[in-house]
């Protein structure tokens, strides 16, 4: 009895929470909504015996990733979108084909189950405790788990050699102030080791020595 | 006595709620008054000694004064995430402390019933905790995004960015505790260390985890030396800026909250938790124990508030990324040798 109602009271909420997420305007909101629905799932699942799945769904979903999605909507300051175009609107009824799929789909699993001749036994399993999790990973889904792990990685190698990219500039490249702090070896690998002063006599010379000539200079020479 | 009867079950449960949260809102409201005191002290002052004897009832003077006070929302505020994020802040604080056994399995006399000082025992406590942990940075962030305010939201980012680097250290210095005794229960933890007469601490064989933990916890509470979010010289007061009257009250009590907690995760995973010298005999003793080791602990925040200056920005992100990570990582390899080499 219990039972029932904390499922349709976190059923409910995550279904009301995924739709104020598609329905939010504002994208700070719908990540908002985006946390109340992986929260309300973790509880789902600690009502279906699976307690390390729930707090690993917190852990990962709630506290880290949905963490960094804010933090960009933040630090963007993104504003509340407009009304969206008409280009995309061929794309209506291929959304209208799609859900009614999925709730064939979900009366069929539905129909099935309550027609299925197998009763569930009384006894709790322990397939959703830490240790069984564990000793699954580490022996017989090993190839696998080590597999996603190493996506994970060349997904991070992937962003950093992305972000990385200022790091091979030539001499005469334009940097933007501000946009990039880099040591001077990098931006000049002329200094690297040589620390002769150099005299210069004017500005203009200085500025050509280091390579960012600037406008004015070139000014003067013509 | 049967526990195992429904409504005999949810009466004890409320219960104990109760007294734990009396509890730790009786220790916030201490913590606060030693806090200024012992702060006075180690300044040569002599802090609040008015209201009552000592200034004994300050806190509660404070309490009440703070939430007369009108609650100011910004005009250009965005209202409900404003009002949202001090809920989540307290909220998150208070939710771990469920999982904290206060004492061993007591008997009250004559009566004959015996029941844990625990409210709930579940196989995935720490991760519990560790979730947790972690939705309370949106409370911060939050605030500081939709005050509307330039010193909120750099507060806010300040300390969203520190709060996730640290958890990544303070998660994994808990690795080690976990390898050793082999389950993610803390009253199991707690439990396993009751050898040597209540002195065979995981401390012992952790000395390494419970450093970069106790660094990391301070960091993740946002205390001095770590305080950067709320670095009232450079961003007035931080994310809470223009937070007022009880609102501001909440995000002070999730401070003090998050403090009482760190500490008490500490306490459990590395010092014992209740275990000490003639529990066996006087359970009631082990409560005593385990006040006592968080009270050493809030002491130890208050005594490093008094003496460090604070960090800067970078070195801050510097030593979690740089130094206490890999700290941490090497800690968890030469646990698991050990256990590795102890094992064949």
């Amino acid at each position: 009895m219990v039972t029932t109602l904390l499922f349709v009271i976190f059923a409910g909420l995550a279904i009301g929470c995924a739709i104020a997420m598609v329905a939010q305007r504002n994208p700070l909101y719908s990540a908002i909504s985006l946390v109340g629905v992986f929260i309300s799932l973790a509880s789902l699942y600690v009502m279906l015996a699976a307690p390390f799945i729930a707090a690993v769904q917190v852990i990962v979903y709630a506290g880290a990733i949905m963490v960094l999605v804010i933090f960009v909507i933040m630090l963007l300051n993104v504003e509340e979108e407009e009304r969206p175009s008409r280009r995309l609107r061929f794309l209506l009824p291929a959304a209208v084909i799609l859900a009614a799929v999925l709730i064939a789909e979900v009366i069929f699993v539905l129909w099935s189950v309550q027609t299925s001749l197998y009763t569930p036994g009384s006894n709790v399993s322990d397939t959703g405790l830490t240790s069984s999790i564990g000793i699954g990973l580490f022996t017989t889904y090993l190839l696998p788990f080590e597999i996603t792990s190493i996506l994970l990685l060349m997904a991070i190698v992937g962003a950093m050699s992305l972000a990385r990219r200022a790091g091979v500039m030539t001499v005469t490249s334009r940097v933007v102030p501000g946009a990039q702090v880099l040591a001077m070896d990098i931006a000049d690998p002329r200094g690297v080791s040589d620390e002769t002063p150099v005299a210069t006599a004017t500005t203009a010379q200085a500025a050509r020595l280091l390579g960012v000539e600037s406008k004015q200079d070139s000014n003067e020479q013509g | 006595m049967d526990w195992n009867n429904p409504y005999i079950h949810s009466v004890a449960l409320l219960i104990a709620i109760t007294v734990a949260f009396l509890t730790i809102m009786l220790l916030v409201a201490f913590t606060v008054l030693a806090e200024r005191r012992v702060l006075a002290f180690i300044q040569g002052r002599l802090g609040p000694n008015r209201v009552g004897y000592g200034g004994i009832l300050q806190p509660f003077a404070d309490f009440i004064k703070t939430m007369v006070k009108e609650d100011v929302v910004p005009a250009q505020a965005t209202k409900f995430v404003f009002l949202l994020a001090p809920m989540i802040a307290v909220i998150t604080a208070i939710m771990t402390i469920i999982v904290y056994p206060f004492g061993p399995t007591i008997t009250i006399p004559f009566t004959g019933w015996t029941f844990p000082l625990r409210i709930a025992q579940f196989d995935v406590a720490l991760l519990y905790v560790l979730g947790v942990t972690s939705v309370g940075v949106y409370g911060i962030a939050l605030a500081g995004w939709s005050s509307n305010n330039k010193y909120s939201l750099m507060g806010g980012l300040r300390s969203s960015a520190q709060m996730i680097s640290y958890e990544l250290s303070l998660g994994l210095s808990l690795v080690g505790v976990i390898l050793i005794s082999g389950t993610l229960d803390i009253y199991s933890i707690v439990e396993q260390q009751s050898g040597w007469f209540g002195l065979n601490w995981n401390i012992l064989y952790q000395p390494l985890g419970f450093i970069i933990y106790l660094t990391s916890a301070i960091a993740e509470t946002n205390r001095v030396p770590f305080d950067l979010p709320e670095a009232e010289t450079e961003l007035v007061a931080g994310f809470h800026t223009e937070y007022s009257s009880i609102k501001f009250l909440l995000f002070f009590n999730a401070e003090y909250i998050n403090m009482i907690t760190v500490s008490m995760l500490a306490t459990t995973l590395f010092l014992g938790g209740w275990n000490g010298p003639g529990v066996a005999e006087l359970p009631l003793l082990g409560v005593l124990y385990f006040f006592a080791k968080i009270l050493f602990f809030l002491f130890l925040y208050i005594w490093l508030r008094g003496t460090l200056p604070r960090f800067r920005f970078d070195q801050l992100m510097g030593f979690g990324w740089k130094f206490l990570l890999p700290a941490a990582i090497v800690n968890i390899i030469l646990t698991a040798t050990a256990i590795f080499f102890r094992a064949s």
